[in-house]
């Protein structure tokens, strides 16, 4: 989680938002900036020129009043004004009277115009000035000192881009923190759609109490849960029953058969056909057993059979217990076993598992056929496989054969109830393992793959989930035997 | 053999009462979970049948109750549901054996009888003996008639179970259990075959065959009488 973190920060939707907002709210804010920068500067301008304007006439009228000499001498005292304008008077000559603005244009009106400075070095200062012609052919320039203008700018922009910058921080944090929140809610729901899937039908997603959008979210998750829970279990209820409604009646069946056959003394024809009819329902209570058991399988919460086993082992004594049996049908039984593989599963299960492929191989291969068991280590691949070279079955039905019930033309006819591939796969599934039929050529090979580090995980993890949720699920165990009970009665 | 049931299901509990009464058992049957707690307390039983549902009270909690109150008699589970994890709660509950409904009379009364008869743990035994064949389990070799029979280490098991229980029926589930620890009826003839090689080896010779098949119900080993 800590590596990946930052990556998967940028690629929530709460981010990318968090960053779409920044980016127009700060382009706002710059367009914004620029108009207020633009309305002062204008205001500036207008100032300034309205302040020159106002000099000029001033001046006029002094020379109007009070003749040219005394005009020169109001420039010369105007120029020591604190934060006085700047000013050149030149008489008709061009000779200077007064003022020392200099670099000045030709032409009459408003300019810009730069003065070098010794002081700043090669920067030359900048000023706007405006030169009129006097009514007695005087040259006179007013103008100001553009540097203060300048000193806003850079003051403005200065202010611009820090705003800028904090303005980003702070929406960039808000986001990472708002989306390491949804981050955090997210997985808070897969957790809980991992166990779900894991066959923790009990588990909900967690409410924060806030009420805000995600609370509501889960909680609407958490009811559709729970009635998807409620709906899995009146569907086990269901199985539940129908298999004692029809398993009681069946067991009494098979009493009264019993109890007839001990009555039926020395009369073999009628003992041979109570016979018949004893085998008979063995096979209609087998099936019904095995889906049953199918069933209980598939609902991927019957984990509490679970521990450490020692698979290679158990592989052993399975191939063992049916290569003599093989043998006597003529049938080869070799078996490839890498040692002391350990193994988190029921091993109950995966007994059962295993003797179903090969009583399957052993009943549908001829006389002379090789079967062979493995199973090996591929690094963290755990591979098991029961292989024959007997007829095999065609490309075309070999996912249909995990099918409840289905049979190959061929077989139907001969034993067995056509489940126990669907009992294979069930098993292969509550423990996480890869189960496929493929071509051996000839023949049937049986796979079963699975992961041997992730199946470490999973027992830890359930090692922990069996401590937290033992309570609960004792409950939840206990509750469709009372229901079984009330039917039985009925 | 005193037995008592405790099942509520009317028709088994007569069916299991008129069994084990006509192979000359004493057979008892209360039908509620409290009764059957306060009987199976109470009476001296060798064996005590009992179904792990039964209004009142559960089978599982009556089992842990008597084995709290110091109940030494054989207890054996009956169920409608054969499941794994039924199976080893009930054993862990204090149950000695489990029996899935329904279920053959032949194959409880062989359970029981297995039950009822072990041998107390202060006598271990070293040396089993069926007339001339002869089972050290210490050296773990097999003699019949002073000559050694050569057995592989699961046909050993299997001659050890029934040798431990001579002169009594074992099921073919039983052995399956308790010789392979197989919880399933494997399709294929798995014990047939172990006991006709057993067969094979322990009465080479024409020597007197120990081992006898008893249709429909089982396998016994016992003495030529």
């Amino acid at each position: 989680m800590s590596f990946g973190l930052p990556l998967r920060l940028m690629r929530t939707a709460s981010f990318g938002l968090a960053l779409l907002y920044a980016t127009l709210l700060a382009a706002s804010a710059v367009v914004l900036g620029f108009i207020v920068y633009w309305t002062v500067q204008a205001s500036i301008d207008r100032q300034m020129a309205a302040h020159i304007d106002a000099e000029i006439e001033i001046l006029k009228e002094e020379l109007r009043s009070e003749g040219a000499a005394d005009l020169a001498r109001e420039v010369e005292t105007r120029i020591n004004y604190f934060g006085a304008l700047d000013y050149f008077l030149a008489d008709a000559d061009g000779k200077r009277l007064a003022g020392d603005l200099s670099n000045l244009p030709a032409t009459d009106g408003w300019s810009d115009i730069a003065i070098p400075d010794p002081q700043r070095g090669k920067d030359p200062k900048y000023f706007r000035v405006k030169i009129v012609h006097l009514d007695n052919g005087y040259r006179l320039v007013v103008g100001d000192d553009l540097g203060s203008k300048e000193d806003i700018r850079r003051a403005f922009l200065g202010a611009l881009g820090w705003a800028l910058l904090a303005f980003l921080v702070l929406t960039l944090t808000a986001g990472a923190l708002l989306s390491s929140a949804f981050l955090s809610r997210v997985d808070a729901i897969a957790r809980t759609a991992e166990a779900i899937s894991n066959g923790d039908l009990g588990s909900r997603v967690p409410l924060q109490g806030t009420n805000d959008n995600f609370d509501r979210l889960s909680a609407t998750l958490n009811r559709m849960l729970d009635q998807i829970q409620r709906l899995m279990e009146s569907l086990s209820q269901v199985s539940n029953d129908i298999a004692h409604a029809l398993r009681t009646p069946l067991g009494r069946l098979r009493q009264k058969l019993e109890v007839a056959r001990a009555n039926s003394g020395a009369n073999s024809e009628c003992t041979k056909t109570i016979d018949a009819a004893l085998e008979e329902t063995d096979n209609i209570l087998d099936t019904f057993s095995a889906l049953v058991r199918i069933a209980q399988i598939e609902s991927g919460t019957r984990t509490a059979g679970f521990r450490e086993i020692d698979l290679s082992k158990l592989f052993e004594t399975v191939s063992e217990a049916f290569s003599a049996a093989g043998e006597d049908e003529g049938k080869t039984l070799t078996a490839k076993i890498a040692p002391s593989i350990k193994f988190w599963g029921d091993g109950d299960l995966i007994s059962e598992m295993l003797a179903n492929l090969l009583d399957n191989a052993i009943r549908h291969t001829a006389q002379g056929a090789h079967i062979e068991v493995s199973l090996v280590n591929h690094g963290s691949q755990l591979v098991a496989s029961v292989a024959d070279d007997g007829p095999g079955v065609p490309p075309s039905e070999q996912d249909r054969i995990f099918r409840r019930f289905y049979r190959l033309e061929r077989s139907i006819g001969t034993a067995g109830t056509g489940l126990g591939l669907s009992l294979v796969a069930a098993v292969a599934e509550l423990h996480g393992m890869k189960f496929c039929a493929t071509d051996n050529k000839p023949g049937l090979r049986m796979t079963l793959s699975f992961d041997c580090g992730v199946l470490n995980a999973k027992r830890a993890s359930r090692a922990i989930d069996h401590d937290l949720a033992q309570g609960p699920r004792q409950i939840a165990r206990r509750g469709p035997e009372r229901a079984e009970k009330v039917a039985l009665q009925s | 053999m005193r037995v008592l049931i405790i099942e509520d299901d009317a028709e088994t509990a007569a069916y299991v009462l008129d069994g084990l009464r006509r192979h000359g058992h004493v057979a008892d049957q209360v039908s509620d979970g409290r009764d059957g707690l306060m009987t199976a307390a109470g009476g001296d039983y060798d064996a005590i049948v009992v179904d792990r549902m039964l209004p009142g009270l559960d089978g599982l909690a009556i089992v842990k109750m008597i084995r709290g109150a110091g109940v030494k008699a054989a207890v054996l589970f009956l169920t409608a549901r054969g499941g794994i994890d039924d199976r080893v709660e009930g054993l862990e509950a204090g149950g000695d054996d489990y029996l899935t409904k329904p279920f053959a009379f032949s194959e409880l009364l062989a359970r029981l009888n297995a039950l009822a008869r072990r041998p107390p743990l202060t006598s271990i035994e070293t040396v089993l003996r069926v007339a001339d064949l002869e089972m050290d389990l210490i050296a773990r070799r097999v003699k019949r008639n002073g000559t050694d029979v050569e057995l592989q280490p699961r046909e050993f098991k299997l001659l050890e179970y029934l040798m431990r229980n001579a002169g009594r029926v074992v099921t073919r589930t039983m052995l399956l259990e308790r010789v392979w620890e197989f919880h399933f009826d494997p399709k294929t003839k798995i014990v047939e075959t172990h006991i006709s090689r057993l067969r094979a080896k322990v009465g080479s010779g024409g020597q007197q065959q120990l081992i006898h098949t008893i249709r429909g119900v089982g396998y016994v080993i016992r003495s030529p009488s």
